[in-house]
């Protein structure tokens, strides 16, 4: 029979040489077990003096925790390398694609369309729409452009019957604001929607197109917040560097008439190919509400005024994204359409 | 508009100004200067003397020539045909400019050449105004050509420029040089001198010559005979000017009456007096017959198309072309004057009709002055009797008169300010309309402007504001912000849901669309959930654009082909956009979608773009937006059953209103696309079911799986509404869930069979479910499934 000393030491040696949790538990048995030399060893203790007795049960209890003690340390020793070792089997290659979900995104011309309405929806404007057919009175003589004007013969402009058209411009719309609002002050809202031509489709020009009409009516509302107004916009669209500056035109629905430009944004200003080496790009028409135009609408000119203007939205799109041909926006290449895929 | 600087020079001193000062200071104030032309271009010319000419040795094209050039003899080779000995010819020094480059001394296959005999077209002058022989050839001067006169240009009469203005369609009166020398003055701030010809028609003998008007369309009519005149060539300034505006100089009557056109805005015709058979000229209309005008060209007459008259025949085209028979010849010796006014409605109707646009019809379309017919007869008689020895004149003979009324608006500055946003003084903005000829008056605060007869566009205070920021210039109108009382900014509940139906789709993998709302009859007649009738435009621009469409998929399918045809094969596309009919427009969302809509094929993760896909798209945008799903459902496609395949479609129900279609593409119709098409209208107009909470339950859910076999064309949804019957307990919905995990068809069970399993999952509100109440319902459950639907449960 081994001695205390002999069993630790043998024990201690073949605990530190086991290799997994499985021989670990049979040392276990083996050494701490019922039929195991521990036990053995307390067994033999009847047979010891009343005095050896305590002495030896002592050491052959500390033999016993140290044993498992060892043990134990030992199992989550060996438990951790298995964990290890598992783990680093399970290693994947990171590189691999991921499960990329394919995402669609809006159209172009409606994103810049979401665009222009946020940004005035954030200065207080009502986003309003209307059909695309509409009567001639409300595309025409409300807008100041008389009965004999060429925009309203019949080959000029896509008519349905002698009343009613596709209509020609947004700013279509903006007269049915007019009317349904007066004589109540005051109006700011931004008109969006599909407008027709009879033009043959080319890289400048579409039958179809997309315009916003911008609209505020007040008992003082001046052409220099018109500029204003436009200038907060092409810093929102084109840059914080924009400037614009105002050309004199003619609408018939505004008066004073002006075509708005804006400082390039390609070239700050310094002349380039976008411009046509001039600095400034032509975005849009705008000007003071005629007061022929408030009054057909049943306001009275002389206690409120207020400025429109008309943007295209795809010329806005063609500007900022570089764009080349009016057409790919109604082709629907997927490749083109799917480019657009945030605000810029 | 083209007017030229020696045009100006007659009116105002603009000496000191560069033609591009000019065009910019124009362009600012609202006329847009869309081209500067030089009619030549040259520097470091002289007239010379070609001395000698003869044959180049080691040419057979080239000659060795000495030219004189005043002060001296100088060798020079020439290329032109025609060049000649004894010829005086414009000269190119050497370092004269060209528009072709710089001339060089040099030596030409070893003959000395110090210049260049030019020709008219390498000066730069309009290849169109000149004839072949000039094109082809060096330009030969008269015999009388002053030699080392160092400004050939300024004595042919070509050292103009010509400014080419836009004008704005409130500014017609701009096609009168004399207003627009008005105008121009204004902007430049120049005293503006024009001819002074009023009152020259007003003298006459008594005149047998009577005009008169049948129609309407000719209100005012001007007759004046002028019984001797010269033809000869117009006086070289009159040439010069018509050459600038790019007309053709005839002979002295002819030019006249361009001159004045051109001058006034009024176009005039000058008959030959002897070849028309009466004194007696009717404007008329109502003709249907062929007539042969003075450019030889036979057109036909229409009822509507004014027409000059004489015996009752046509001699003319009314403002847009006179007749063949009485135009003025080289042996004219007196002539009828025509000076009028026009329905200018009538003119473009007739002038586009017959594809005939003169200077004439251009100018009566676009409106003229009330006073400009009077102004232009009197200009006419005063050029006439100047430039064409005319005596023998009648009095004017007049038919209708024109309504003119002198116009006078008053506004006050702080209204002007007010519009404007500025801060303008009385003194600059009075100065405004001085220099525009206004002659305003100065009452107290008020400012009264006398608006003279051109300007017609002026009708009130709106009108003053913008020529005075127009003058005083852009640059000066500040940036500010309207001030004005809050506004709430907002979309609108349909704009919210269009924006967030596209967010949801876009979302899923779907691409936005935008295609064109005028179609084809094919596709008209290929719409696609559609009950009403198409819209036909009037007069479409092309067949592919004749309707208004009344449904979108016929255009998504063109973009799935066209995708497809460049090799894309997963193409899944929507549009929302308005459609229109008879009855009304209407939002709708079509979608077609072709592959698959998501997938990573190493991890073979596929959602394939199927009859399942869609629906489920459609399912959860339903409850998205807060549409019940037991609201919704789906329910066999009765009724297209051409586009859509008749086993793999089905009517979208909201209640008991089909407000869609969806499913597979017909074969017959097309390939692998399934489809959508839905009134997005009665989305937004139904009613939606309110978020409110409800306490979750505090008791586990069980859950039982069954597996039944049943008929194949029994809809699974039949059995899960059976399961939903049988799920009460003492009053309380404890079915909280049917789930399909499996179905199957094939060798496993018969052909008409299928086997489907389902997951249902309990669970109470008010206590944990025990197992015998749990079992109750469930046998209930199979009882029903098994009677209601006919299905063979599988153990």
């Amino acid at each position: 029979m081994k001695t205390i000393e002999e069993l630790l030491q043998e024990a201690t040696q073949k605990i530190q040489d086991v290799k997994d949790s499985s021989s670990l538990n049979d040392l276990r048995i083996l050494y701490l077990g019922k039929k195991g030399p521990v036990q053995e060893l307390m067994k033999g203790m009847k047979d010891l003096s009343k005095e050896e007795k305590p002495i030896f049960g002592q050491k052959v209890n500390q033999l016993k925790q140290d044993l498992s003690k060892m043990i134990e340390e030992k199992k989550e020793q060996l438990a951790a390398l298995e964990m290890q070792k598992k783990i680093e089997s399970e290693k994947i290659d990171i590189t691999l694609p991921g499960r990329k979900p394919e995402l669609g995104n809006a159209h172009p011309l409606n994103l810049v369309r979401q665009e222009l309405e946020d940004l005035f929806i954030g200065l207080g404007y009502q986003v309003i729409e209307g059909d695309d057919i509409v009567d001639d009175e409300y595309c025409f003589e409300r807008a100041n452009i008389p009965k004999d004007h060429p925009a309203r013969d019949m080959q000029d402009s896509l008519y349905i019957d002698p009343n009613r058209l596709l209509r020609t411009h947004t700013t279509a719309i903006q007269m049915v604001v007019l009317e349904e609002s007066a004589p109540n002050l005051p109006i700011k809202v931004v008109c969006p929607g599909k407008v027709y031509r009879r033009d043959d489709d080319d890289a400048t020009h579409s039958h179809q197109f997309m315009q916003m009409e911008g609209l505020v009516i007040g008992e003082k509302v001046t052409l220099a917040d018109l500029k204003g107004t436009l200038e907060f916009m092409a810093k929102k669209l084109f840059g914080q560097d924009r400037q614009i500056r105002f050309r004199p035109s003619y609408f018939p629905f505004t008066e004073p008439s002006v075509e708005v430009d804006v400082s390039c944004h390609i070239c700050n200003g310094k002349g380039c190919p976008t411009c046509k080496g001039t600095g400034w790009i032509e975005i849009l028409g705008a000007g003071e509400v005629h007061p022929n135009v408030l009054k057909m609408a049943g306001y009275d000119p002389e206690k409120c005024s207020g400025f429109a203007f008309g943007v295209g939205i795809e010329r806005v799109a063609m500007l900022k994204y570089g764009i080349d041909d009016i057409r790919h926006f109604y082709t629907n290449d997927k490749r083109f359409n799917s480019t657009f895929k945030r605000y810029e | 508009m083209r007017i030229s600087r020696k045009w100006f020079n007659q009116f105002m001193d603009v000496q000191d100004l560069s033609i591009e000062e000019m065009a910019k200071r124009i362009t600012d104030a609202g006329f847009e200067v869309e081209g500067i032309e030089h009619l030549s271009q040259g520097t470091n010319l002289v007239i010379g003397h070609v001395e000698t000419c003869t044959e180049h040795p080691d040419s057979d094209h080239l000659h060795c020539t000495t030219v004189n050039v005043g002060n001296e003899v100088v060798n020079i080779v020439c290329g032109a045909p025609n060049v000649a000995a004894g010829q005086n010819v414009i000269v190119a020094l050497p370092g004269a400019v060209l528009p072709g480059g710089e001339i060089k001394n040099g030596v030409i296959r070893g003959v000395e050449s110090n210049g260049m005999i030019c020709s008219l077209l390498e000066l730069g002058v309009d290849p169109a105004s000149l004839d072949d022989d000039q094109k082809s050839g060096i330009e030969v001067l008269p015999a009388d050509a002053p030699v080392g006169n160092t400004d050939p240009l300024g004595y042919l009469g070509l050292d103009d420029e010509v400014l080419d203005i836009g004008l704005t369609p409130n500014r017609n009166d701009c096609l009168a040089a004399f207003n627009m020398a008005k105008e121009a003055g204004a902007i430049l701030n120049r005293e503006v001198k024009l001819p002074k010809y009023e009152g020259a028609s007003d003298v006459g003998t008594p005149s047998n010559l009577h005009v008169e008007s049948t129609t309407s369309k000719c209100p005012l009519f001007y007759g004046k005979v002028i019984n001797h005149l010269t033809i000869k060539e117009s006086p070289k300034w009159m040439k010069e000017l018509l050459a600038a505006s790019g007309v053709k100089s005839i002979n002295n009557i002819v030019d006249i009456s361009n001159i004045v056109m051109l001058e006034t805005g009024q176009p005039m015709h000058f008959y030959d007096a002897k070849s028309l058979p009466s004194q007696s000229i009717v404007v008329a209309d109502g003709f249907d017959e062929e007539y042969t005008a003075l450019d030889g060209v036979t057109y036909k007459l229409q009822p509507e198309d004014i027409v000059i008259t004489n015996q009752g025949k046509p001699i003319g085209i009314a403002g847009v072309m006179g007749g063949d028979d009485s135009k003025i010849l080289d042996t004219t010796d007196s002539i009828i004057i025509e000076c009028a006014i026009f329905d200018h409605v009538a003119i473009r109707n007739t002038a586009r009709r017959l594809n005939l646009s003169t200077e004439a019809s251009v100018r009566y379309q676009k409106g003229i002055e009330p006073l400009a017919s009077k102004k232009a007869l009197d200009r006419a008689v005063q050029l006439l009797i100047e430039y064409a020895d005319a005596t023998g004149i009648e009095e004017t003979v007049q038919y209708g008169q024109v309504p003119y009324e002198p116009k006078s608006i008053s506004c006050t500055l702080e209204a002007i300010n007010n519009r404007l946003g500025t801060d303008f003084n009385l003194d600059e903005v009075v100065d405004v309309f001085t220099r525009l000829d206004f002659e305003p008056e100065v009452t107290h605060d008020l400012i009264t402007c006398h608006i003279p007869s051109s300007r017609t566009d002026m009708e009130g205070m709106a009108d003053l504001s913008e020529e005075v920021i127009r003058m005083l210039g852009y640059d000066r109108l500040p940036s500010t912000l309207p001030v004005m009382p809050m506004t709430e900014g907002k979309l609108t509940y349909k704009q919210q849901l269009t924006r967030q139906a596209r967010q949801f789709l876009c979302a899923q993998g779907l691409q936005d669309c935008l295609t064109y709302t005028l179609v084809s009859t094919e596709k008209k007649d290929n719409a696609i959930f559609n009950n009403d009738e198409a819209i036909e435009l009037a007069s479409p621009m092309s067949e592919e654009r004749r309707y208004i469409r009344t449904s979108i998929l016929p255009s998504l399918l063109d973009v799935v082909s066209y995708n497809r045809a460049r090799n894309i094969k997963d193409i899944n596309v929507f549009e929302l956009s308005d459609v229109a009919g008879v009855s009304g427009a209407k939002m709708h969302l079509a979608i077609a979608m072709s592959g698959n809509l998501q997938q990573t094929r190493w991890t073979s993760d596929v959602t394939p773009s199927d009859f399942y896909t869609l629906k489920g798209l459609v399912e959860a945008f339903f409850e998205q937006i807060g549409i019940a799903a037991q609201r919704i459902s789906f329910v066999e496609n009765d009724m297209d059953t051409t586009h859509f395949h008749p086993y793999r479609s089905a009517k979208i129900m909201l209640g008991k209103d089909c407000i869609g279609l969806l499913g597979d593409i017909h074969p017959q119709y097309g390939k692998n696309i399934v489809m959508a098409e839905l009134d997005f209208d009665a989305l937004i107009n139904v009613k939606k079911s309110k978020i409110k909470f409800t306490p979750v339950s505090k008791y586990p859910s069980v859950s039982r799986d069954l597996a039944f076999v049943l008929d194949r064309t029994m809809p699974v949804q039949k059995v899960v509404d059976t399961i939903n019957k049988q799920g009460r307990l003492n009053k309380e919905m404890i079915i909280r869930d049917v789930e399909v995990f499996d179905v199957y068809e094939g060798e496993h069970v018969s052909k008409d069979e299928k086997s489907v399993a389902l997951s249902i999952t309990f669970q109470s509100d008010s206590h944990t479910l025990k197992d015998d109440e749990i079992n109750q319902v469930f046998e209930a459950i199979l009882e029903h499934i098994q009677k209601d639907c006919n299905a063979t449960l599988r153990s």
